[in-house]
């Protein structure tokens, strides 16, 4: 019964903590936000070199090592399309068994997205309307889908459609005839999403097998809810980190205000629910890697858990920093947004209340199961 | 890491989990009780950390995890003498004299002798270094007036562990001493305190000229609150599983119960709303797993849990009380029924104490939760100042640390 991480694991995220420190200051961040790009190749060749871009399809490997990387990542808000490539479509191509584009993603040259989410706020296959029609060895696809990551960057784009007997995962080119690419702008600056209108856009290459793109789909959501936490705790370790240094610093009525029980206490929380966010994305990550028979039902509590948490600490956050938090030139609404945007994806808390709930159900007593997604 | 348990460990939870199957206590007597603690303590089972020399078996943390699981799932009653094998007993292997040690140790185990923890005032809770009852050396021997509160098994208890103030004219914490007290000593009064659950768990003790031999005086004079300080290598945070388990257990019943229970002409269990509250709950119970494992961790390899057991107890109390809302607002009236609930709405488990005996005693006896062992708001500044580093507050009763 060992919960510390090993030696290797520990050196990968000093080796992240380091870089993203380094590479994803906070005026690196804000450049970022401003440029439509909004990352640059040389950090990417640099996150290709350290490993970290294939950690999906690399046998020693696992969801622990991806964690730690976005556990760094969050905490410094780094802007690019790491979990959109690394996290999304790499796990969608593991599931589906590709031996092609993985390695070009672990090392740097192809860059991904996945578009899931429609106009309904579902991650339920049945919400899945967009239609793909067979004609010859091909598929016309024609449809919308929203809040598509780095979309504007990604070389190749997964789509999950609506076919005959199921849902189906296509792979298109960003350049593809009849894809329109419309970029949003998000309250979370560090995330650039788009909605892509399909109008009879040829799709000939199915990831996968048709009709069975859940099978994809499915696994890359429940990796995804546990990356999204890993991302969601490090924003909120920096946040109560600033809070705590703001508290011993901004002296009000002759004495630093981490002094008074109101500041103290809120910090304390907050230090209550990083810790036990930890505990949630870790056993998550590890249960994922051991293929422990509570892996579904951990990832729906690491992402439920942390969603209030990161809510909680972000926000008392900025209330401990008082007027300095809500400006613009204060770093804190930084972590706070990114958290936020990443709160809403892949499953809010509620959703994953519900999945808890429904794996719990359908299990008998002190024995877990898994229930497919 | 690595999160699994050994074979050896399902082996030895199997070996558990059958016995305390086939083993039940005889009744809820004090005497039942008693003879419950002396069975289990033949079998292995209390004061499993302690050290062999003294009786115990120098069980690994996560051994004494699974018993305190085991014994949860099997809503056995926990032996009698708690405070002696967790804290006190502890206290005297390590502090005591070898006399004393011979003497009060190996019946501690067998429960033969009962003690009590004589620590807090009515004006000393949180503030316990405040603590008025006094002891004056009257000759060799010591003589105590004063009186404690809250104090658990005081009626039933042999002995007792006094935290009393020697030197008044020292600074608070330095003028204190840690004594062994016979509670059947001329002068010990005690009066059972009766708790809104309706049971008298804890009593009042009245010290009137009580005489406390030399030798009963536990380390040196002026050394009681170090010594009561100490954390002793016999970490707390190994129960965090047996909570779980019972919160689970509560959960399963709970659930069950919402399949047939009709709520706005719904079965509670199709109703969102209850079904978020639910899921909710499975959510924190499983965090407090994952807490556990950490935990436990951390103890096996000999290691002192950092941040995650300050966090603990703050967690697993208020959690609880979230519990049992959470109970009460799904059975409403059904949940606050000392009498009269229906067979197919109760809870079931003993009426034994700290056992699950009935939905409106458990959500009663959540409130406790969160005073004891150091209140939420006492554990709060613990981790602002010493977790965080944080400045202390000026008080009062101690120099300000300044700006």
């Amino acid at each position: 019964m060992d919960f510390d991480f090993s030696q290797e694991q520990v050196m990968l995220r000093n080796l992240a903590r380091e870089f993203f420190s380094r590479e994803s200051t906070p005026r690196i961040v804000r450049q970022q936000m401003e440029d439509a790009t909004g990352y640059t190749d040389s950090t990417w060749r640099q996150l290709a070199d350290m490993g970290v871009l294939g950690l999906v399809s690399d046998p020693d490997m696992g969801m622990i090592e991806q964690a730690l990387v976005l556990d760094e990542m969050g905490r410094n808000a780094y802007v690019g399309p790491y979990f959109a490539t690394a996290v999304l479509a790499a796990s969608a191509l593991k599931a589906a068994g590709d031996t092609a584009l993985l390695p070009k993603i672990a090392g740097g040259e192809v860059k991904a997205t996945v578009a899931v989410l429609e106009d309904a706020i579902s991650w339920q296959p049945s919400a899945v309307q967009m239609r793909a029609v067979a004609s010859g060895t091909s598929y016309a696809l024609n449809g919308t889908k929203r809040f598509v990551p780095w979309a504007h960057v990604a070389d190749k784009i997964l789509v999950v459609a609506r076919t005959d007997d199921g849902t189906t995962v296509f792979v298109v080119e960003r350049d593809a005839a009849g894809l329109t690419i419309t970029p949003n702008l998000e309250m979370d600056r560090t995330n650039k999403t788009a909605t892509l209108t399909f109008e009879n856009v040829n799709a000939d290459t199915v990831l996968g097998q048709v009709n069975k793109g859940w099978d994809v789909i499915g696994p890359m959501l429940q990796r995804a809810a546990i990356a999204a936490s890993a991302e969601m705790l490090g924003a909120m370790r920096r946040c109560m980190e600033m809070s705590v240094e703001y508290a011993k610093v901004r002296h009000q009525f002759g004495q630093p205000i981490g002094m008074f029980q109101a500041i103290k206490h809120a910090c304390a929380e907050m230090l209550l629910e990083v810790e036990n966010s930890h505990g949630a994305v870790y056993y998550a990550a590890w249960a994922m890697d051991a293929g422990s028979p509570d892996a579904a039902l951990a990832a729906s509590v690491a992402k439920a858990y942390v969603g209030d948490s990161s809510r909680k600490v972000c926000g008392s956050a900025i209330q401990v920093h008082g007027g300095i938090g809500f400006t613009w030139e204060y770093d804190l609404h930084l972590y706070f947004k990114r958290a936020k945007h990443l709160e809403a994806l892949y499953g809010d808390a509620d959703f994953h209340r519900e999945q808890a709930l429904r794996l719990m159900l359908d299990q008998p007593a002190q024995q877990r199961q898994p229930v497919l997604v | 890491m690595d999160l699994n348990y050994t074979a050896e460990d399902e082996a030895f939870r199997q070996r558990v989990r059958e016995w305390f199957a086939t083993h039940k206590p005889t009744g809820e007597s004090l005497q039942d009780r008693k003879a419950w603690q002396r069975t289990m303590y033949e079998a292995g089972y209390v004061g499993m950390g302690w050290p062999k020399e003294y009786g115990g078996q120098d069980a690994r943390p996560m051994e004494q995890a699974i018993v305190a699981e085991e014994m949860a799932l099997a809503n056995a009653p926990g032996a009698i003498n708690g405070l002696a094998l967790g804290l006190l007993g502890p206290t005297l292997i390590v502090h005591g004299t070898d006399a004393q040690k011979q003497r009060y140790v190996p019946k501690m185990l067998t429960a033969e002798e009962i003690w009590c923890q004589l620590y807090s005032e009515p004006d000393a809770g949180s503030d316990l270094a405040s603590l008025k009852t006094a002891a004056e050396r009257g000759g060799g021997d010591w003589v105590v007036n004063g009186q404690k509160v809250w104090t658990s098994l005081a009626p039933y208890a042999d002995y007792g562990m006094l935290l009393a103030r020697t030197d008044p004219s020292a600074p608070k914490h330095k003028g204190i001493s840690y004594f062994i007290l016979d509670m059947h000593s001329p002068g010990v009064e005690v009066r059972p305190l009766k708790q809104m659950t309706g049971h008298s768990e804890f009593a009042e003790v009245f010290f009137n000229n009580v005489t406390i031999p030399a030798e009963n005086i536990i380390g040196e004079e002026g050394q009681g609150w170090e010594l009561a300080q100490t954390t002793l290598g016999f970490e707390r945070g190994g129960n965090t599983l047996a909570r779980v388990t019972r919160h689970q257990a509560n959960l399963r019943r709970l659930t069950e119960i919402c399949r047939t229970l009709s709520r706005d002409g719904v079965p509670a269990l199709e109703d969102p709303l209850v079904r978020q509250r639910l899921g909710r709950m499975i959510v924190e119970v499983e965090v407090l797993r994952y807490a556990g494992y950490r935990i436990l961790g951390k103890l096996e390899k000999g290691q002192r849990p950092g941040a995650e057991s300050s966090v603990d107890k703050l967690y697993y109390s208020e959690l609880d009380k979230r519990h049992q809302e959470l109970v009460q607002e799904i059975l409403g009236p059904y949940g606050q029924l000392e009498r009269g609930l229906p067979d197919e709405m109760a809870l079931g488990g003993s009426g034994v104490r700290g056992q699950d005996s009935s939905w409106n005693f458990n959500f009663l006896w959540s409130r406790a939760g969160t005073i004891y062992a150091g209140s939420s708001e006492i554990q709060k500044n613990i981790i602002g100042e010493r977790v965080l580093k944080l400045p202390r507050e000026p008080r009062a009763d101690r120099q300000p640390t300044g700006a």
